[in-house]
């Protein structure tokens, strides 16, 4: 298959999720949904397990999900974050399915990836989702054995997902180095916090001597964790890509309807030329992301510098057309009940994730071989 | 009887100009020079340059799907001449344009790359606003005379003809007064200069038209129907660099991606300087995303469907080589004050620095692409034409 050609079944996948989240996840209740507790539509969730497989979407089929690889993952998160979807899923497919899928312990698949395919089970990857640079992964939990097993404890700052999760996968240090732990949700301490993406919830989770079951072999999560954060950076990236175009689509609607000194204010060119720009940006987060997603399903050997190099653009391109739509639509942009700002408030925390632009850029260059 | 699948039919055509191409086309010996020039005039001879024209002139009636698989089996060989229905834009012009008899004159000479061309289109006063053209051209029996300045002509001084547009009538609006020719360049009233550029190099001309001279017979579509002949030209010129930008290949591997930035951050010992990473870093991901942007085109164009992504592509590049040129002037610091082979890191930043707005200016300016990609693309509304219904002689100009 040459780069970039569409094969139907993924048209068709395109299509349904986003026919379902026009049905399931419009404005109205994004915005009902970022005003509760936990912030999801636990009937929703059953629905996308059910009606179309989204959280078994990358489980393999004999623990009950569809098979597929990161460009059907990638179709995925652009429309949930096209919609602004609320709901874990990042945390659960996006970071522990994953991680799951890359770790060699067949047992733990076999316990966990079922519940996650069916809906029953939210997951997500206790990794402090800001600031690698000078939290890396793990740092900041410590395991130790005991002769009722496994203790952890330490505290990770921001968890995707964390609040909601059933499942908790912990990196953490033992005296064997970096290794992964599955820990029961309700036996962490978790603080939600006040996210300014509302659509997205964060939690602090806390482990003080909390049970956790060993994941793999003590001491060998390193690469794991490495090639399920690059995954997870790629699928951000897909998640902000088509937020972006989305949030680009709406605006210039806009530009079209409103009217101002007798036109559309779309006709006069200060706005035309800042809509031509964006939508640079916005295709190329789209050529960007799509180009990581299928690098990884092929195993390209530099996916670790192609995903920071992806990361780093889509960040930035999102931010930009978020920010720039606020502009564009004026003194409605600047109130609580355009949508504008929502968008803004997903690309500016979506930029921090895993990574800032700058971690990335950085790194890109560490990786690409070109810099050391 | 039934008409055969395209499949078929393609195959058919396959066959065909395989079997003609390995009885006439010897890569030893037929890249360069006379051996090339003599093959190509076979190629237009057996109707393979020009395969989806009319038998009549030097085609085949085949269908685009059929010339395209023409065109491959030439390239699969790295043979030349085909695909010129798609390219010769001065053939295809004639062809489409001219009455039979200029036709007869000029398609097969034109295909053969016998006749050296030029462009007489921009103006001192029509650049973005190509149709306000002021190059006059008055009716003199069978000939026409033509006074004006052209500007940004290429090989205006080995050019036998040009492709001029100029205007015919003054008295209705600008795009409805204007004719184009099939200009002569060889006379005594047409002087060509070189055009200094801010680079210091000279690519282009200035052609100065004095009492210069064209027959009628030279004339292109209708007397004040040459902006719809002009339309068409773009079009195939647009072609020509599409085709070019499509063929741009994404490289696998991402070592290469620093090249000649990281080279001179290292040699100009800045690779340590976290403000020049993050600059080599951005300048790499605007250079990637426009090559799978162009991939991401090439697909959609191959699935059937418009891409817009192609016409963000000049847009693009403008920016990476104003962008990289930025940094190569961090670089270079107080060397790009100076120039000359004995400094020629600050020459070459100074060059690249200017020579961005070639790309950023040149068939298009940034600004004139903004406007074509939000009324194209995005359907935002056209650009108000304060112009549009007022006679030509009474529009506001520069001068």
């Amino acid at each position: 298959m040459p780069a970039f050609a569409v094969p139907p079944e993924h048209a068709d996948l395109r299509a349904t999720v986003r026919r379902f989240l026009v049905e399931c996840s419009p404005e109205a209740e994004v915005r009902r949904l970022m005003e509760t507790g936990t912030g999801h539509d636990p009937a929703v969730w059953k629905r996308m397990a059910g009606e179309l497989g989204l959280q078994g979407l990358i489980v393999p089929t004999q623990y009950g999900g569809a098979g597929a690889g990161r460009v059907e993952l990638g179709i995925v998160l652009e429309e949930a974050g096209r919609a602004l979807l609320c709901a874990p899923l990042f945390g659960t497919v996006a970071l522990a399915a994953t991680l799951l899928l890359e770790s060699d312990d067949t047992e733990a698949r076999a316990r966990y990836l079922p519940g996650i395919a069916a809906g029953d089970t939210v997951a997500t990857v206790a990794v402090s989702a800001a600031d690698p640079a000078r939290r890396p992964p793990g740092s900041g939990v410590a395991a130790a054995a005991t002769a009722e097993g496994w203790r952890l404890t330490g505290e990770e700052p921001y968890v995707l997902d964390g609040a909601a999760a059933d499942l908790l996968l912990v990196p953490a240090r033992t005296p064997a180095g970096l290794s992964l732990f599955a820990v029961d949700g309700r036996l962490a301490q978790r603080h939600p916090l006040q996210t300014v993406d509302r659509t997205r919830r964060q939690a602090r989770v806390t482990f003080a001597d909390t049970p956790g079951e060993l994941l793999g072999r003590d001491g060998t999560a390193g690469p794991v964790l490495a090639r399920t954060l690059d995954l997870a950076a790629v699928a951000l990236a897909s998640e902000q890509a088509g937020a972006a175009a989305f949030a680009l689509e709406r605006t210039v609607a806009y530009a079209k309807e409103r009217v101002q000194f007798g036109r559309p204010i779309g006709g006069f060119q200060a706005i035309k030329h800042m809509l031509a720009d964006l939508l640079l940006e916005s295709e190329s987060a789209i050529s960007a992301a799509r180009w990581a997603a299928a690098a990884a399903d092929e195993g390209a050997p530099d996916l670790p510098a192609l995903a920071s190099l992806v990361r780093a653009y889509c960040s930035d391109a999102f931010v930009r057309i978020a920010a720039d739509s606020i502009q564009i639509h004026g003194g409605i942009g600047f109130t609580w009940d355009q949508a504008a700002h929502l968008y803004l408030r997903r690309a500016r925390t979506s930029a921090q994730l895993l990574g800032d632009p700058a971690f990335h850029r950085e790194r890109y260059l560490q990786r690409s071989g070109a810099v050391a | 009887m039934s008409e055969p699948a395209a499949g078929a039919s393609a195959g058919r055509v396959r066959e065909e100009v395989a079997a003609w191409l390995a009885a006439e086309w010897d890569p030893g010996t037929m890249r360069a020079g006379r051996p090339r020039t003599q093959f190509v005039a076979k190629v237009v001879e057996a109707g393979w340059a020009a395969p989806r024209w009319p038998r009549r002139w030097f085609g085949r009636d085949l269908s685009d799907d059929e010339g395209h698989v023409v065109e491959e089996e030439f390239r699969r060989l790295g043979a030349p001449g085909s695909g010129q229905d798609r390219h010769n834009l001065y053939a295809a012009t004639v062809l489409t344009f001219g009455s039979d008899a200029l036709k007869e004159k000029f398609v097969g000479p034109m295909l053969r790359g016998e006749v050296p061309m030029c462009l007489l289109y921009s103006e001192p006063g029509a650049g973005s606003d190509l149709a306000a053209v002021r190059t006059r051209a008055v009716r003199d029996g069978d000939e026409w005379v033509v006074d004006g300045q052209k500007v940004w002509t290429s090989s205006a001084r080995t050019a036998e003809y040009g492709m001029l547009v100029c205007r015919t009538d003054w008295s209705v609006p600008k795009h409805r007064g204007i004719t184009f020719f099939l200009f002569p360049m060889r006379q005594p009233g047409v002087e060509v200069r070189p055009l200094h550029q801010i680079t210091g190099e000279s690519e282009f001309n200035e052609v100065f038209l004095t009492g210069a001279r064209v027959p009628d017979e030279h004339r292109l579509g209708e007397l004040g129907g040459g902006w719809r002949v002009l339309q068409t030209a773009l079009a195939y010129e647009r072609s020509v660099m599409g085709d070019r930008a499509r063929a741009g290949r994404a490289d696998s591997g991402m070592a290469e991606v620093g090249d000649e930035l990281v080279r001179l951050a290292a040699e100009t010992g800045r690779l340590g300087d976290p403000v020049i990473r993050q600059d080599l870093a951005r300048v790499a991901a605007l250079r990637k995303v426009n090559e799978w942007n162009a991939l991401r085109a090439k697909a959609e164009v191959e699935q059937g469907s418009s891409s817009s992504v192609m016409s963000l592509g000049k847009l693009a590049m403008s920016r990476i080589l104003h962008e990289s040129a930025r940094v190569r002037t961090a670089l270079a610091g107080p060397r790009s004050m100076v120039e000359g082979p004995e400094e020629p890191i600050g020459d070459e930043s100074t060059f690249l620095a200017l020579n961005a707005y070639f790309t950023s200016i040149g068939g298009g300016t940034d600004q004139i692409q903004r406007n074509i990609i939000a009324e194209r693309i995005l359907g935002l509304p056209k650009e108000y034409e304060v112009d549009r219904d007022v006679p030509f002689s009474e529009v506001r100009n520069s001068g």
